[in-house]
C-alpha cells in the first residue's frame, strides 16, 4: 500500500523523469558517502535483506490489497544508506515480475526507502526514550509506513491533469503536459476535473485500507524484532538495554 | 513468488526462437514495448499490443501456468480506478496498459535466464547495483528454500489455524524472523566464500 502499484504509462512523464533523476543523485551521494570496503562486505547481507523483503512482498492480503514489505526491519537492520539501495534493488526485481511498473521504479524506490530510513531513525528515537523492544519498533514502523503511504498519495496527486489527459484524449495532447501558468479556458477543464477526477475518494479507500495494513505490519514487524531480539540481539545494534 | 523456478526453468530450457534471441534484442524489444505503453493512449492501439504479446507468449511456448503472473497486478490496479469515479474508459486503459506491462516482462523473464539479463544491464549500470541485483536473486532461491521448510513444519505442527489467528501470527512472524536469521547467516558464508574466490566487488560473467 505504501509504495505506488501503478502500471506503466498512468503517471505524467515530468514525475516519473524527476523519480528517476532524484533516485539516481541520492544514490551518488549514498554511494560517495559509503566507503567501498564497507559496501563490498555488505553486498551479500543487501541481497538476503531484499531477498525476503521480495519474498515478503509476495504474501499478499487480498481483501484488503495489502502485503508486508519488511522495510522497517530491513533499514534497522541493514541502515539508513544501504536500505536505499536494498530498495531500488527491490523495486527493480518486482517491476521485473509485472509488480509495479519499470517507470515508477525511481518514485516507488523513493517511498519506499523513506519507510526504511524513517523508521531506522524513529526506532533509535523510541528506543532511547521508551527503552522497551516491542512498543519502540511498533510505534517506528506505524509512523514510518504513514508517512510513506502520505508521499505516496502526493505522488499520485501530482499526475492529476495527466488521469483526466487519459480519461479525455481528446482535451489534452502531447506526452509532456506539464503547465506553469493558468489560463482561463483552465478554470473550465478544473470544473471537469473536479467532477472526473476524484481523489478524496481515493484517499477515502486507501487510509482506511492501509490504516489496517500498517497494524498488520507494525504487529509483525515487532514480533519478528521480539524474535531476532532472543536469538542474536547483536544485529540489532541496541544501546546498552537497561536503563 | 514460489513460481520464480518454474519461471527460471522455463527461461533456461525453452528452445522456441524467443529463447534463442539475443538478450540485448529481448531488452530493446521490452523498451519499444514500454514506450508504447507510455505513448500509446487508445484502446483499441493498447489492445493491438496486448494481443501481440499473448501470441508472443503463445509462439514461444512458455507454459500457461506462468500466465497467471501476468494478471497477479490486476490486484492493486483496481485501486486506482476509485480516482476516475469507475469511468471504463479509465479503467480499461489502466488494465490494459497493466496486462501489457506484466505481459512483456513476464515474457522477457521467461523467455530469458536472469545472468544473461543482468550481463546486459551490466554494461549500462554501475557493477555495484548490478551484483547488488545478482546477489538478490541468488539469495530468493536460498530464501525460498528454507521458507517452504518452515512453512510445511509450522503446517505440520498445526501452527497456521484460522481458529488461532494471534497464535498463527506470532508463527508466521517468527517463520519470517528465522528467515531473516538464516538468511543473515548464509550471507556472512556467502560473503566468505567469495572472497575466496576472489570477489573485489564485481561479479564476472561467463564470455566476458
Amino acid at each position: 500500500m505504501s509504495h505506488i502499484h501503478f502500471p506503466d504509462g498512468v503517471l505524467p512523464v515530468w514525475l516519473w523523469v524527476s523519480g528517476f533523476i532524484v533516485t539516481i543523485l541520492v544514490g551518488v551521494i549514498l554511494f560517495r558517502l559509503t566507503k567501498r570496503e564497507e559496501l563490498t562486505r555488505r553486498l551479500p547481507l543487501l541481497g538476503m535483506m531484499a531477498a525476503a523483503m521480495i519474498l515478503g512482498a509476495s504474501v499478499e492480503l487480498v481483501p484488503i490489497a495489502y502485503h508486508i514489505n519488511l522495510t522497517v526491519i530491513s533499514g534497522i537492520l541493514l541502515g539508513p544508506s544501504l536500505i536505499f539501495l536494498g530498495t531500488l534493488v527491490v523495486n527493480v526485481i518486482l517491476s521485473l515480475f509485472g509488480h509495479g511498473g519499470i517507470t515508477v521504479i525511481g518514485l516507488n524506490t523513493l517511498t519506499l526507502s523513506i519507510e526504511g530510513i524513517i523508521g531506522y531513525f524513529l526506532f533509535r528515537l523510541f528506543w532511547r526514550v521508551l527503552r522497551r523492544l516491542t512498543p519502540a519498533i511498533f510505534i517506528a514502523t506505524l509512523l514510518a509506513l504513514f508517512c510513506s503511504t502520505l508521499s505516496m498519495i502526493g505522488v499520485v496527486s501530482l499526475g492529476i491533469s495527466h488521469y483526466e489527459a487519459l480519461i479525455h484524449p481528446e482535451d489534452h495532447k502531447g506526452i509532456f503536459e506539464f503547465k506553469l501558468l493558468k489560463d482561463e479556458s483552465d478554470h473550465s477543464k478544473e470544473a471537469v476535473t473536479k467532477d472526473r477526477v476524484d481523489l478524496k475518494r481515493f484517499i477515502a479507500i486507501v487510509l482506511p485500507l492501509g490504516f489496517i495494513g500498517w497494524i498488520l505490519e507494525g504487529v509483525i514487524t515487532s514480533l519478528i524484532a521480539r524474535y531476532i531480539h532472543r536469538l542474536r540481539p547483536d544485529l540489532l545494534k541496541l544501546e546498552r538495554e537497561t536503563p | 513468488m514460489i513460481q520464480l523456478s518454474y519461471l527460471d526453468y522455463s527461461a533456461v530450457e525453452g528452445k522456441s526462437f524467443l529463447h534463442r534471441l539475443s538478450p540485448t534484442l529481448k531488452i530493446v524489444g521490452m523498451a519499444i514495448i514500454l514506450l508504447g505503453i507510455v505513448t500509446v493512449k487508445n484502446l483499441p492501439g493498447l489492445f493491438l499490443l496486448y494481443v501481440i504479446l499473448l501470441g508472443l507468449f503463445l509462439v514461444s511456448r512458455v507454459p500457461w501456468k506462468i500466465f497467471s503472473l501476468t494478471l497477479y497486478p490486476l490486484i492493486f490496479a483496481v485501486l486506482f480506478t476509485f480516482i476516475s469515479g469507475f469511468q471504463t474508459r479509465f479503467i480499461l486503459l489502466v488494465f490494459l496498459k497493466v496486462l501489457c506491462g506484466s505481459t512483456g516482462v513476464v515474457l522477457l523473464l521467461a523467455t530469458t535466464p536472469y545472468p544473461s539479463i543482468f550481463q546486459v544491464l551490466g554494461r549500462v549500470l554501475p557493477s555495484v547495483f548490478v551484483t547488488a541485483l545478482f546477489l538478490t536473486y541468488r539469495s530468493i532461491f536460498i530464501l525460498l528454500t528454507v521458507l517452504e521448510e518452515t512453512e510445511n513444519a509450522l503446517y505440520l505442527r498445526g501452527g497456521l489455524q484460522w481458529r488461532h489467528p494471534w497464535r498463527s501470527l506470532v508463527n508466521i512472524s517468527n517463520a519470517f524472523g528465522h528467515l531473516i536469521i538464516k538468511g543473515i547467516d548464509a550471507s556472512e558464508r556467502m560473503y566468505e566464500s567469495m572472497v575466496l574466490r576472489g570477489f573485489e566487488g564485481k561479479i564476472h560473467y561467463r564470455g566476458e
